[in-house]
């Protein structure tokens, strides 16, 4: 066990070792066309040792390039290239060092200009070896004109124009799987780089079963325990996040794992709507953990807002109280009895009525005539006007707020009718009215 | 006064170069790293700052609001904004109150099953009994509100608000005598020297009224005084002392040493205060020690009170209607009533953390005698409470917990006789509540074995309650530290997880 390990280690030393060779064969190369100058004419000498060296390593990278090879999991054609043109390499470097030598220049000299040629052909296989080599380590279009080319799709801005499978889907099995499961290296008979390659799996079935979240090889074993021999990313590699199996799940079952799907079409969902918006940076919850499932954070709540407002909000004579960073809430008070105007109100509040989340303007003798600015605070949560002299004609105000949760009309001219009109805004779930002519 | 008053702290007068050379290696590394220091607490007070909007308004530049808008802390958006922990000191037994456990009245007398006690550790007051006999309830249970939550005859106004209730039955600590048990609830940690949780809250989220402490203690007098409550409790541990409860008590002199003192009018109290303060802030530049800064807070602070604690604890606005839901003990101050009352207002002027301590649950012997004596003193206050802060809509943003700090056992301490028992400490399994802003209302959350032992189902670790506590209040528990003596702390140390399934 220990030796197949020392093994697969030195097998993950090849791609280490392989740039000696290369390096010492354009090094002798460089020095046998150098040597053709006047200046550097004793370079000629120092050709056949580096040659040796380019030869030496050249062997030692084949055999640990054997050894990683052994581990599998690459495409059989274009490992087959790069073996063959590989020890062909070290056979031709170890040739040419041959033909340097005294022993063998006595029995058939080779022309000067024939061995740069030949060095230089040399040159065009190590160039070929090593291209085939980078492509089965980094993928066949890692260095190609496509990529070059290859447009990226640009970020959407808002969550309802983001495609689930192209913006969200795909950029997460891009950094999760695909370094293994990919044309070329095709761990497990399996690539994920594209739709195709995904609906046809691997060599233990298929990847997934669209409209099905609970079968499907990929779902199983990126949700199993850390531990098992099966779970995905083997190795030790980063493994996806909660969030992250949770909108796979929702692509695959929801989605039916196609393409070209926007998350308006899938229909809305608490949960998900927001983990999307947090993968794609869109009113995302700052600093989460990764792995853990967010909030419901309305996405309405502008990320940031202008700091100096807050400042004059404070100056204005009101309790600022930050809920949450980003998107930036505020919980705003303003004292009991504090004297200040309707219209003042109304200037220091309005600049910041999207982040305000909750909001406190009990006993400040408010009508409903100085409330009007409410209705603009489309994202408020609590809001408490009990103490106030306002009646009825304050739903006007609240009957629109989508995210209204609680009122406090306490101690107000609220009657029951207004209380029964107030329900049918269908976000409100709890209103007080103690001490008023509401019926309890 | 004389002119020299104005001049600054001279400095090198002999006798204080002297006292100079004297600093010792303690005091250097104080001051030495004070520079970290005052920058971490700065990224704490953020909010504290905030709430402060007279002291900062003038001065405050936009670029000033951005930063605390970095530094602030809330990780999560909370839920609540105050809290009241009413807190049932040495341990309510949870057989007579919420945990029914109608399978043991066939089982009276009985010794406990070795498979159920499975080796538990047992206190010596019990631990030499040749029978741990299993006794039922001495009480009545039935069924309340819509959620059908089980409780006791003894807890009938508590019943009438059972559908507000998140009654948690399997919350386990691991200390097994009181007061590790307490401070362990209290402080997440057994020994003593560690900041309580109001004080951790005051630390990370600061005051929303600079007129009243932050954190406030309340304990009853009209309790038996069993097992003893000491300041520690209520203590900021190494927190700058700013930070620790502070204690309101009943009669003349609600907080100590408020009052002026006799034959002076406190008219020039204010200059004095400034004087005072300017010769604080001179040593402070010199020495950097943090409790300075917290002893200018404190002055301050006390000066505001002085006016703030008279019209905070002054109740003759309250209707006699208040008085009759809190029930009869609470026109008499220093209640378990008149404080429970007394904490509404404190909440309703926005004191973030109030804890409520009542002692005399420490039922060892004659339980039945004493239990339903005991819940009698807190019944009708804790629902009047509840039901007081709803209909204020107080509740929607606070938090109400009751508990203890541990359970009693199933088995009878002392001679089991048909009309007595009593019931020793067991940490392994014991009932609290939480109600109000975040919380599920109506439920009833883990479970436990038919002896009440051994927890079955949704274990709640005293760390996890800490941890959900502060989730509530929008803090996540691993991420508000303090440093001291070379190690971040926490209050939960190194554990706790918060319960996601009893938050709305």
């Amino acid at each position: 066990m220990i030796l197949l390990d020392i093994l697969t280690f030195s097998g993950r030393l090849h791609p280490l070792i392989v740039h000696l060779p290369i390096g010492f064969l354009l090094l002798a190369t460089l020095f046998n066309l150098l040597s053709y100058t006047r200046k550097f004419a004793y370079l000629k000498q120092a050709v056949p040792i580096t040659l040796l060296a380019g030869f030496a390593s050249a062997v030692l990278a084949c055999i640990f390039g054997y050894l990683l090879s052994l581990r599998g999991d690459y495409d059989a054609d274009a490992l087959n290239n790069h073996k063959l043109s590989g020890i062909s390499l070290a056979a031709i470097s170890g040739l040419l060092y041959f033909t340097t030598t005294s022993f063998f220049r006595k029995e058939i000299p080779v022309p000067r200009p024939l061995f740069s040629i030949l060095l230089i052909c040399m040159l065009a296989l190590v160039s070929y070896c090593g291209h085939q080599g980078a492509g089965l380590t980094h993928g066949h279009d890692y260095l190609t004109m496509q990529v070059l080319l290859k447009q990226e799709r640009p970020k959407p801005d808002r969550v309802e124009d983001a495609l689930l499978f192209e913006d969200v889907i795909q950029p997460i099995l891009q950094a999760k799987c695909v370094q293994c499961h990919r044309n070329g290296k095709n761990k497990g008979d399996l690539a994920l780089e594209d739709i195709k390659s995904i609906l046809k799996g691997g060599k233990n079935g298929p990847a997934i079963v669209p409209g099905n979240a609970d079968s499907g090889e990929l779902i199983r074993r990126v949700m199993l325990d850390e531990k098992h021999k099966d779970f995905m990313p083997a190795d030790g590699k980063p493994p996806l996040t909660k969030n992250e199996v949770q909108l796979i799940r929702w692509w695959v079952s929801k989605g039916r794992a196609g393409m070209n799907k926007t998350i308006a079409v899938l229909g809305d969902s608490a949960i998900l709507r927001p983990m999307v918006a947090q993968y794609l940076g869109l009113g995302a919850v700052e600093g989460k953990e990764p792995g853990e499932v967010t909030e419901h954070i309305n996405p309405e709540i502008p990320l940031t807002a202008d700091t100096s407002l807050i400042n004059k909000l404070r100056n204005a004579g009101f309790k600022v109280r930050l809920m949450l960073k980003k998107p930036l809430m505020l919980d705003v008070t303003l004292p009991a009895g504090s004297g200040i105007k309707a219209t003042a109100c109304k200037s220091a509040i309005l600049p910041l009525a999207k982040n305000i989340i909750w909001l406190n303007l009990s006993e400040n003798g408010f009508t409903d005539g100085d409330l009007d600015f409410l209705t603009a605070l489309i994202n408020i949560e609590k809001l408490r006007l009990d103490r106030n002299p306002i009646t009825d004609k304050i739903n006007k105000q609240l009957i629109g707020l989508k995210h209204l949760e609680a009122v406090n009309l306490n101690a107000t001219g609220i009657t029951t009718s207004g209380v029964d009109e107030l329900k049918k805004n269908a976000a409100i779930r709890r209103i007080y009215y103690w001490k008023t002519a509401a019926a309890q | 006064m004389c002119d020299h008053h104005e001049e600054k702290f001279r400095i090198h007068t002999p006798d204080f170069d002297k006292l100079h050379r004297q600093l010792g290696r303690r005091d250097f590394l104080t001051k030495t790293s004070m520079g970290i220091g005052a920058l971490a607490l700065g990224t704490l007070l953020g909010n504290k700052l905030f709430s402060n909007a007279s002291r900062l308004a003038a001065g405050n530049a936009a670029g000033d609001t951005e930063q605390e808008i970095l530094k602030a802390i809330p990780h999560f958006a909370p839920k609540a904004k105050r809290v009241v922990y009413l807190f049932m000191a040495g341990g309510p037994s949870q057989f007579e109150t919420f945990d029914y456990k109608p399978a043991l009245d066939k089982l009276w007398g009985q010794n406990l099953p070795d498979s159920i006690r499975n080796g538990q550790r047992l206190t010596g007051m019990s631990s030499g009994q040749a029978l741990l006999p299993v006794v039922p309830s001495a009480f009545k249970f039935n069924q309340h509100g819509e959620s059908g939550a089980w409780i006791s005859e003894l807890l009938p106004y508590t019943a009438k608000v059972a559908d507000d209730l998140c009654i948690i039955k399997s919350i386990h600590s691991e200390a097994i005598n009181h007061d590790p048990a307490i401070t362990f609830l209290q402080t997440g940690n057994q020994l003593p020297g560690r900041p309580s949780i109001g004080s951790w809250l005051s630390y990370g989220l600061g005051s929303d009224n600079e007129n009243l402490p932050t954190f406030i203690v309340l304990v009853s007098k009209d309790a038996p005084k069993d097992q003893p409550l000491y300041a520690r409790l209520w203590g900021n541990g190494f927190l700058p002392s700013e930070y620790q409860g502070v204690q309101f008590r009943s009669g003349v002199d609600p907080v100590l040493f408020l009052n002026n003192p006799e034959g002076y009018d406190g008219a020039d109290r204010k200059e004095m205060l400034e004087y005072l303060s300017k010769l604080n802030q001179l040593q402070h530049n010199t020495y950097g020690d943090p409790e300075i800064e917290a002893r200018i807070a404190q002055y301050e602070m006390a000066f505001r009170m002085q006016t703030s604690v008279p019209e905070v604890m002054d109740v003759k606005d309250e209707l006699d209607e208040i008085f009759d839901l809190y029930g009869p003990g609470s026109r008499d101050s220093g209640t378990y009533a008149a404080n429970c009352l007394l904490a509404r207002k404190l909440l309703e002027k926005d004191v973030k953390f109030v804890q409520l301590y009542h002692q005399g649950w420490d039922h060892h012997g004659n339980l039945p005698g004493n239990m339903p004596r005991q819940c009698r003193s807190i019944d009708q206050a804790t629902g009047a409470l509840i039901t007081d802060l709803k209909r204020r809509g107080l509740l929607e943003d606070t938090l109400v917990i009751w508990g203890g700090e541990f359970g009693r056992t199933v088995y009878s301490q002392g001679k089991l006789t048909p009309t007595d028992y009593g019931r020793d400490h067991h940490p392994r399994c014991f009932t609290m509540w939480m109600a109000g802003a975040g919380v599920k209302p109506g439920i009833s959350f883990g479970e436990t074995d038919d002896f009440s032992y051994n927890i079955t189902k949704n274990p709640v670790h005293v760390h996890d309650f800490q941890a959900t506590l502060l989730h509530l209040m929008g803090i996540d528990h691993e991420r508000l530290t303090y440093k001291f003596q070379g190690r971040r702390f926490r209050l939960t140390d190194v554990e706790g997880k918060t319960v996601r399934d009893i938050l709305t």
